[in-house]
């Protein structure tokens, strides 16, 4: 054994990674563990950045886990360690500056990295994207001087970031090519709900427009062309048009990738000996059977530890239920969450059940399937995302007790589940 | 993993009545962070913090605002690190942190520091604050395990729970008599040369532990040393064959320690029915055909028998109370310097008696609960004290409903039980120095 | 006479109180008892001995014969040396650990103060219950006189414990006959005795001490790994001891002769044998009216010498061969029964002996002293009658009942 051999080999040190070393460290404390970064810092978490940028999160308190949490753990951190290539037959990767470890198993946990659109003159003005914590500090380094911001894409990360320039006192505009925010999530109504609050908040919503060309103005800003022929100035413009999974070290690999790296339910890769899990990987979609990239914190969190608990061959292992959208959302005091397909139309088979609270107490759209619950949107309500998800993923029957249900969702889907437990 | 306190709620005894809630509300100042809420049919549900061991709330946490307190056991929560994300509530399955809107952020249960405001505050005894895990674990987990990490034990069987505790705890100047029966056959003397623990432990028969142990025992006093001697013997080997050498041995006051653990029959060997096995019950030897119903005749209980032989310390005990356990064995092993001490423990055998395995603990719970298994303790001088009283039982029903080995009964059948139950409280009363001063 | 002999001293008691005062001399740590006739005198007189100080070991009364030798298992694992006394029913009732003692290689010293079995109901001597336990593994000695039983009780502690023996012994002393009967003996010195026996070491095999923390007995055998083997090993070892016994018997004799200046045959006596036709061949304490019967004859010009059984478990195979060598016919006088083959067991093991060497004799079988019948000088009278006939080849074809007609 060399000093750049682990037997288990972690790339990656944010939710995936950590959650998998730990379900490692449980069923196995010994056998050598590494954990390698690109990042010169320690392990933080993307969700967070949008709160270094409004400073609202200090960036030296934000930390996943610290030193002392890797000694409990007996396992190490490389730092600035940035995997370009894995050679799955010599159980070797290869870093950036020409290192190289060797595993016996190994755990892609890379997440995603931000898309940038191929919208002509982009490439040549100053734009930010999040995903780093560099990244997060440059966007509150520029607010300061910046008086206008315009956030491309109204996915979660523009919307987080909308909102804090907004609170930092920017004049913002959100450019969006679907016709409404947080599509993946919410339905129409919900995001309608949403889209209102960020208006009344000053934040101009640009729906349905598509961005044609970006031009500089003076160093810094630039003007921005829309499809309607809008055009808009921005001090600070950030991209937040997606993100696709980092996987550029598997080009030569011969490991089968799709969107993602495809993996079983244990997070196994086709290749033996190597496992994904978070934002990198592409698992069954609990509704649809079809692989999918999930992209979401908790699913992160839950593949990690799959993944963690069979490499190190843990028997209490149970293999992945299946991904679905979930999400809890807070913005300008107010709060929102989406669990399952809360999204779909009704018909085929599929039931909605929308209550809007008069239109002063929120909003709550059940999505049924087979008296089961398939989906569930809230606005301002009191929810346990968490009951809800384990009741999709458990498909409870609610024949029983469905009146209830769609009339007290909170208490019954509480009861339900501590019968469950107790 | 350390263990730690938590809230036990008892569904039974609930009716709703928000006391919990609006104390809660009260100490904690805004909306209760314990929830009651109607499951349908009369019947009550809670959502609360179960404070887990592996927490998810705090795995979903992208700010660091959360963490597991080792120490304490709680998880805590710190709003000047909380983004309000509400990431924490995908993770909890419990209903345990919840946004609050006017509060404005995530609130979560913290136990308050140890005393929590809600479990006085509820008259009708549905909330509990369970606290003995975490003391348990303060007190025992820096002593060596004992016990042979691998076993063949069934699973769900609390046997090796109560074998680990208490080895844990008389540690390595002992010896451990365990007669045939599941407690070796789950590989505590070994196999073929290998031993299944890391102190002196042998195979008597089943029928000479305690004249074994006091012959161990007598040699030890003749020289002038001070070792812990116990037995860890099933029901069979205390019961029936090993009743008269354990008589005799409590008659002569050996110094000893005898733990029976008691499965109510020969559970080893294939379920067949021993002196202990209750009334009623499906055994291999006692078996529901159309002329028979399982066995005919109550269990000989022999803790009661114990109290009739000048022992220095008689005591019952459930492993769903380990506190009471443990307390009950530092007792008895110091009784064990004078005289005879005697530990009666109750194993409910879910391969034997037909429950999930994961199901003991409760069931272990519900014995106690109903009165079934009554928790007390004995001297001659001070009378008996029941260390566990249950004033308001749950019926009988609730316990034998959960136990395949009665599955057949009818009413009548559960109501002679019920009979005999409430006889044996009745009478186990009569034994207190002070009847009025049970729990 | 020696210092030895000197600082002994004579004293006049009934084999009982011999085997008390034997375990007095030995220092056991551990005496456990419980009373049955007709042994209860022998552990009356311990405890005595215990209540007076005599005796410094620690005496458990158990609540039977089972907890009896239990209690000196535990002891045993812990260090003790140990000794017990049972009878009969007794003895029955002890089985269950009777029958792991050797197998845990437990070096105890147990008297049998040897009884007939029930039923019918009956308390007096005979030999059926040390007959019945022949084959569990234990040494057995047959002694003929209360000053052998006073001896051979302190010997067979040295026997049991020697580390090439490592075994149980049983003592048997005929219950009425020896249990009562009196006579004069000389009790050696406790220090010379001391000085014979030595420290116990009877667990440095096996032992329950947190110093030396082991798992006693666990499960062993069955067809998993090394299961087989590992029995197997067990059980030839133990039957090794055995095998031990005997030379080891005998050198223990010697040193006893040469300490305390009695020599007595350590596995088979041979009595005026040299010149003999036919032999008697006797066990236990009926032993002297067959010498006195062998007088007899001698003096009426029968060539009759008799052959005494010491040692009977394990069995002194060369030693009985050596001596039926010298004669033409034997007659085995049987106190109990076997009942697989309609004779006595020392009878069947006689024959076994005989089948295992070259020599062919006639042997006649004879069964007497059953519930504490006497077999007197006139029965004997009649096994060397019957044995003369059968070195004429008149040989009985089922054993003769000596008191049938009694
Ligand atoms: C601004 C923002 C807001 C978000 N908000 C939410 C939200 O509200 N709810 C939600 O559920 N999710 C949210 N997410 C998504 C969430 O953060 C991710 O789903 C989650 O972080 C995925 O975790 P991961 O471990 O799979 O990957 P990541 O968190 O992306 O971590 C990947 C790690 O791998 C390292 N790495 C990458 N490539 C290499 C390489 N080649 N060599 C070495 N190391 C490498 C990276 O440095 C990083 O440490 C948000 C994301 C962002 C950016």
């Amino acid at each position: 054994m060399t000093d750049t051999h682990a037997h288990y080999l972690i790339v990656g040190s944010s939710h995936a990674g950590r959650e998998a070393l730990a379900a490692i460290r449980m069923a196995d404390p010994k056998g050598r563990l590494v954990m390698l970064s690109r990042e010169g810092r320690m392990p933080y978490s993307p969700t967070i950045l949008p709160y270094v940028a409004s400073g609202r999160s200090q960036p030296d308190r934000v930390g996943l886990a610290d030193a002392e949490w890797f000694t409990e753990n007996a396992a190490e951190l490389v730092l600035n360690a940035q995997v370009v290539a894995v050679d799955p037959a010599a159980r070797a990767v290869r870093l950036a500056d020409g290192r190289r470890w060797t595993y016996d198993k190994l755990l892609l946990a890379t997440g995603a990295e931000p898309v940038v659109p191929p919208v002509k003159g982009l490439d040549r003005v100053r734009y930010h994207v999040l995903r780093t914590l560099d990244d997060a500090l440059s966007i509150r380094e520029r607010s300061t001087q910046a008086r206008r911001a315009v956030v491309l894409g109204a996915g979660l990360v523009g919307m987080h970031a909308a909102e804090t320039m907004a609170a930092a006192g920017l004049d913002v505009t959100m450019v969006e090519m679907r016709p409404h925010v947080l599509a993946e999530y919410f339905d129409p109504k919900a995001s309608a709900l949403i889209r209102q609050t960020f208006e009344r908040h000053s934040v101009r919503m640009m729906m349905g427009r598509r961005l044609l060309w970006a031009m500089e103005t003076v160093p810094g800003s630039c003007r921005l062309g829309l499809d309607d022929g809008t055009e808009l100035e921005a001090d600070l413009l950030l991209v937040a048009a997606g993100v696709r999974p980092a996987m550029a070290m598997l080009a030569d690999s011969g490991i089968t990738i799709d969107k993602g790296i495809l993996v079983d339910d244990r997070m196994r890769t086709a290749a033996p000996g190597i496992w994904a899990a978070g934002d990198v990987a592409q698992a069954r979609g609990f509704l649809t059977g079809v692989p999918v990239v999930n992209g979401t914190l908790p699913e992160a969190v839950e593949q990690g530890r799959i993944a963690g608990m069979d490499m190190a061959s843990d028997p209490d292992l149970i293999p992945y239920g299946g991904g679905i959208p979930l999400n809890t959302y807070g913005f300008f005091g107010r709060h929102a969450m989406a669990v399952g397909t809360a999204a779909v139309p009704e018909g085929d088979g599929i039931e909605t059940v929308t209550d809007e609270g008069n239109g002063q107490n929120g909003y709550c759209r059940i999505v049924l399937k087979d008296n089961r619950l398939i989906g569930l949107a809230a606005i301002d309500r009191v929810m346990d995302a968490g009951i809800l998800w384990r009741l999709i993923l458990r498909r409870t029957d609610l024949s029983p007790v469905r009146q209830q249900f769609l009339s007290h969702p909170l208490e019954t889907a509480r009861a339900l589940m501590s019968r469950g437990w107790r | 993993m350390p263990s730690q306190d938590t809230i036990r709620f008892i569904p039974e005894r609930c009716d709703g009545c928000g006391d919990c809630m609006t104390a809660c509300a009260k100490a904690k100042g805004g909306a209760s962070r314990i929830s009651i809420v109607g499951s349908g049919g009369g019947g009550w549900d809670i959502a609360l913090c179960r404070q887990c061991g592996d927490p998810k709330c705090v795995a979903n946490c992208p700010a660091g605002a959360l963490d597991k307190h080792y120490g304490s056991g709680i998880v805590g929560w710190s709003q000047d690190l909380c983004v309000d994300c509400h990431l924490c509530t995908i993770g909890c399955a419990y209903g345990g942190i919840v946004f609050e809107s006017a509060a404005g952020h995530v609130q979560k249960c913290d136990l308050c520091d140890g005393t929590p405001a809600c479990v006085p505050a509820c008259g009708k005894g549905a909330l509990e604050h369970l606290s003995a895990a975490a003391r348990l674990h303060e007190t025992h987990a820096d002593k060596e395990d004992l016990f042979v990490p691998g076993l063949s034990a069934c699973q769900g069987c609390n046997s090796e729970l109560l074998i680990r505790h208490t080895m844990r705890r008389i540690g390595r100047n002992s010896v451990v008599a365990a007669p045939p029966g599941c407690i070796p056959g789950m590989g505590t003397v070994g196999y073929n040369g290998q031993t299944g623990a890391k102190m002196p432990i042998f195979h008597p028969l089943l029928t000479n532990t305690a004249a074994m142990l006091a012959g161990v025992k007598r040699q030890y006093e003749r020289r002038g040393k001070d070792i812990t001697v116990v037995a860890l013997a099933g029901d069979g080997g205390a019961v029936d064959v090993g009743f008269q050498s354990l008589s005799g041995a409590a008659e002569r006051g050996e110094r000893i320690l005898f733990i029976c653990v008691d499965n109510e029959g020969y559970m080893n060997t294939g379920m067949q029915a021993s002196g202990s096995t209750p009334f009623g019950s499906w055994t291999s030897t006692t078996p529901v055909g159309t002329v028979e119903r399982g066995k005919s005749t109550d269990g000989k209980y022999l803790p009661q028998l114990m109290m009739g032989h000048g022992c220095a310390y008689v005591a019952t005990a459930s492993t769903a109370f380990l506190d009471d356990y443990h307390t009950k064995l530092e007792k008895a092993l110091a009784a064990s310097r004078t005289g005879f001490a005697y530990l009666h423990v109750h194993a409910p055998c879910p391969t034997g008696w037909r429950f999930p395995a994961a199901m003991t603990t409760e069931v272990c719970r519900r014995q106690v609960e109903s009165n079934f298994v009554t928790l007390w303790e004995f001297t001659a001088e001070d009378g008996l004290r029941f260390t566990h009283a249950v004033d308001r039982p749950r019926p009988l029903s609730d316990y034998v409903g959960m136990i395949g080995k009665y599955k057949h009964l009818g009413n009548a059948e559960i109501e002679r039980i019920q009979a005999s139950v409430n006889r044996r409280v009745a009478f186990l009363k009569g034994f207190c120095r002070q009847p009025s001063a049970a729990e | 006479m020696n210092q030895h002999v000197n600082s002994s001293r004579m004293i006049v008691c009934d084999g009982n109180e011999a085997a008390a005062r034997a375990v007095v001399l030995a220092r056991p740590d551990v005496v456990s008892v419980f009373p049955i006739t007709p042994q209860s005198s022998l552990v009356e007189s311990l405890a005595q001995f215990v209540a007076d100080g005599a005796l410094g070991a620690e005496l458990i009364n158990a609540e039977g014969e089972h907890s009896v030798l239990s209690a000196l298992q535990g002891a045993c694992l812990a260090g003790a040396r140990t000794y017990t006394a049972t009878s009969g029913p007794g003895l029955a009732f002890m089985f269950e650990p009777y029958v792991r003692t050797p197998g845990l290689r437990l070096p105890m010293v147990v008297s049998l103060v040897t009884r007939d079995m029930l039923s019918p109901q009956c308390v007096w001597g005979g030999q059926q219950d040390a007959m019945t336990v022949r084959e569990c593994g234990w040494i057995q000695i047959y002694c003929e006189d209360v000053q052998e039983v006073l001896d051979t009780v302190v010997m067979a502690f040295k026997l049991a414990e020697h580390k090439d023996v490592l075994l149980p012994v049983n003592v048997c002393h005929d219950g009425n006959y020896l249990s009562y009967g009196v006579s004069r003996v000389e009790l050696p010195a406790a220090e010379l005795v001391d000085q014979f026996l030595g420290q116990p070491e009877v667990n440095w095999h096996i032992a329950l001490d947190p110093e030396r923390p082991m798992s006693v007995d666990p499960l062993t055998g069955g067809t998993g790994p090394g299961g087989a083997a590992s029995f197997v090993g067990y059980r030839k070892s133990q039957v090794r001891g055995m095998a031990a016994a005997l030379e080891v018997f005998s050198d223990i004799h010697a040193e006893w002769g040469e300490r305390f200046g009695r020599h007595w045959a350590p596995l088979v006596e041979e009595y005026r044998l040299e010149d003999a036709d036919i032999a008697i061949i006797t066990i236990g304490s009926m032993t002297g009216a067959g010498k006195d019967a062998v007088d007899a004859a001698r003096d009426c010009g029968q060539k009759v010498g008799l052959i005494k059984v010491k040692t009977y478990r394990p069995f002194p195979r060369e030693a009985m061969i050596a001596a039926l060598g010298k004669v033409k016919a034997a007659g085995i006088v049987d106190r109990s029964v076997s009942f697989a083959w309609d004779c006595g067991p020392l009878h069947q093991d006689v024959m076994t002996a005989l089948f295992a060497s070259p020599l062919r004799l006639p042997l006649v079988g004879f069964i007497g002293g059953l519930a504490g019948a006497d077999i007197t000088a006139t029965h004997f009278e009649r096994v060397i009658a019957e044995t003369t006939r059968a070195a004429g080849g008149n040989v009985p074809s089922s054993p003769v009942w000596l008191n049938e007609h009694d």
